[in-house]
């Protein structure tokens, strides 16, 4: 966030509120990913143990939501934010959400894990390589939303596309599975679960970057179609 | 949030005035204190019944430049001014313009409320008293609509003969708009109308500003940011004697399109 000069202001207290609340943020997306990726590892070796520890540290997740959205009601309260200040707390605030979602899906990733253990479920690679993927949309969003990299945001929010279609994708093997053996029809729903969470992540990471267009260029994109993005990005 | 659609609109506002909506256009306007120049080339159009304001840091020439509005300059002996301000399609700078008259159809109100030292009715009425109005019924007409207009009649009706300097910070400066609007002018100028007021009387004035544009012109110099954006339809901001962005006010403190803008109403350093 160096182009915004979080530490021009004319107030030093206002920087370091910025400041903090801005290293907030990194911190809850970088436990987020550690979450994610552990809760993708833990369905990958069926680890129970892991699984478990993902879903109780998704209450840390839950407090740095609510000590983000109290830090920026306070700072509005008290400083009236304008123009990028004010675009950065709106957008910290609507991200902070996404983050406290994808928080929510990975606890489900987990849940599927622990519900499905000692079952015999199908070979889940291709949820795991569409989980690998969506991890790394993550981590290239919240790159994307700490350096204001407008490029690598479209880049992001164009890769969803192709999670989606591995979905698609997925949810037909699970449909044979169930249809070949009705009796795997509950651990299978459970698995289609996951596979929903983690396109749900993708998802996720698009909106994240609708905001880092908004922070940057004070224009919302989040209902626009990909050429009306495009164009205007070539304005 | 701003669309993408409704952001461009917005600016449409300015860039496409019609010569009708408009109140006051600035055309080339250079001002000269002696040998210093304040103002540099300043060109806008002020759309009518709609509030503009002035922000920028002081010294910025915002207040010089609502000063040429009602030819206030003119009592400075020093000042020169060059460019164009028409008032409706008229050069209020030309030779055959009757300073008088122009500010009678431009009004101003300072920082600081300047009630004389009579009652709170012949505050109202002196304008109407120096035209030469006499009919008693005129002047109660005019008293009672203008401290309605200026929305401090309840509060005075029952002591309309009490002297105006019995009345707080903030009813005094109403009053003066009171006094301001009674002579029907189209325009009103307001420099810095609650700097001297409490935060209440500040709301006060604030949404009696909201009420007058429906009948007046307003243009607004505030310190105050948040002002500006609570008040204003257009703001403008100025910096070292020059207009630096002039847009809608939701797109100004939103979406500035200005580094210099952007670290003044974000307070950054410039």
């Amino acid at each position: 966030m160096e182009n915004l000069n979080i530490n021009r202001h004319i107030s030093g207290q206002f920087n370091s509120e910025l400041e903090s609340v801005r290293n907030q943020v990194m911190q809850m997306g970088g436990l987020i990913e550690q979450q994610f990726a552990d809760a993708l590892t833990a369905m990958a070796d069926n680890n129970v143990e892991l699984a478990r520890q993902v879903r109780i540290k998704d209450e840390e997740v839950n407090k740095f939501e609510s000590a983000i959205d109290q830090a920026c009601s306070r700072i509005i309260a008290k400083r009236q934010p304008a123009a990028s200040d004010l675009r950065l707390i709106l957008s910290i605030m609507k991200s902070v959400t996404e983050l406290e979602r994808v928080g929510d899906s990975v606890a489900g990733i987990a849940s599927m894990v622990i519900e499905n253990s000692g079952e015999e479920v199908p070979s889940l690679i291709g949820l795991e390589n569409m989980g690998q993927i969506v991890l790394k949309m993550l981590h290239n969003a919240l790159d994307a939303f700490t350096r204001l990299d407008l490029q690598a945001a479209i880049r992001v929010h164009n890769e969803d596309k192709k999670v989606n279609r591995q979905y698609e994708s997925i949810v037909r093997e699970l449909m044979t599975f169930m249809m070949e053996d009705s009796r795997s029809i509950p651990f299978i729903l459970k698995v289609l679960a996951a596979a929903r969470s983690i396109e749900r992540i993708g998802d996720r990471c698009q909106n994240l970057c609708e905001q880092v267009v908004y922070l940057v260029k004070g224009v919302d994109v989040r209902h626009a179609t990909k050429e009306e993005i495009n164009s205007f990005l070539a304005e | 949030m701003i669309t993408l659609t409704k952001s461009n609109a917005e600016k449409d506002v300015l860039a496409h005035l019609t010569a009708e909506n408009t109140a006051l256009e600035i055309k080339n306007l250079d001002l000269f204190y002696g040998n210093k120049q304040a103002l540099y080339n300043v060109s806008m159009k002020i759309p009518k019944g709609k509030v503009t304001a002035f922000i920028g840091p002081s010294g910025c020439g915002k207040s010089t430049l609502l000063r040429c509005i009602n030819r206030m300059n003119d009592l400075v002996d020093i000042c020169r001014v060059e460019g164009n301000i028409e008032l409706h399609g008229t050069n209020i700078y030309d030779k055959s313009v009757d300073v008088a008259a122009l500010r009678r159809r431009i009004g101003m109100v300072f920082q600081r409320p300047n009630p004389f030292p009579k009652s709170i009715y012949e505050n109202v009425v002196y304008g109407l008293r120096l035209q030469g109005i006499k009919d008693r019924r005129i002047l109660d007409e005019a008293a009672e609509n203008s401290l309605r207009g200026a929305a401090l009649w309840n509060e005075v009706k029952d002591r309309l003969h009490d002297n105006a300097f019995g009345l707080s910070g903030g009813q005094q400066q109403r009053l003066v708009i009171a006094r301001a609007i009674a002579i029907g002018p189209e325009v009103l100028l307001l420099d810095e109308p609650t700097s001297a007021l409490d935060p209440i009387s500040t709301l006060t004035i604030e949404e009696l500003i909201t009420e007058l544009k429906k009948k007046f012109t307003v243009v607004i110099v505030t310190h105050n940011m948040q002002q500006a954006a609570r008040v204003s339809d257009q703001t403008a901001f100025m910096y070292m004697g020059k207009l630096i962005e002039y847009s809608d006010t939701n797109t100004l403190f939103t979406t500035p399109q200005q580094k210099q803008t952007e670290d003044y109403i974000t307070g950054r350093y410039g």
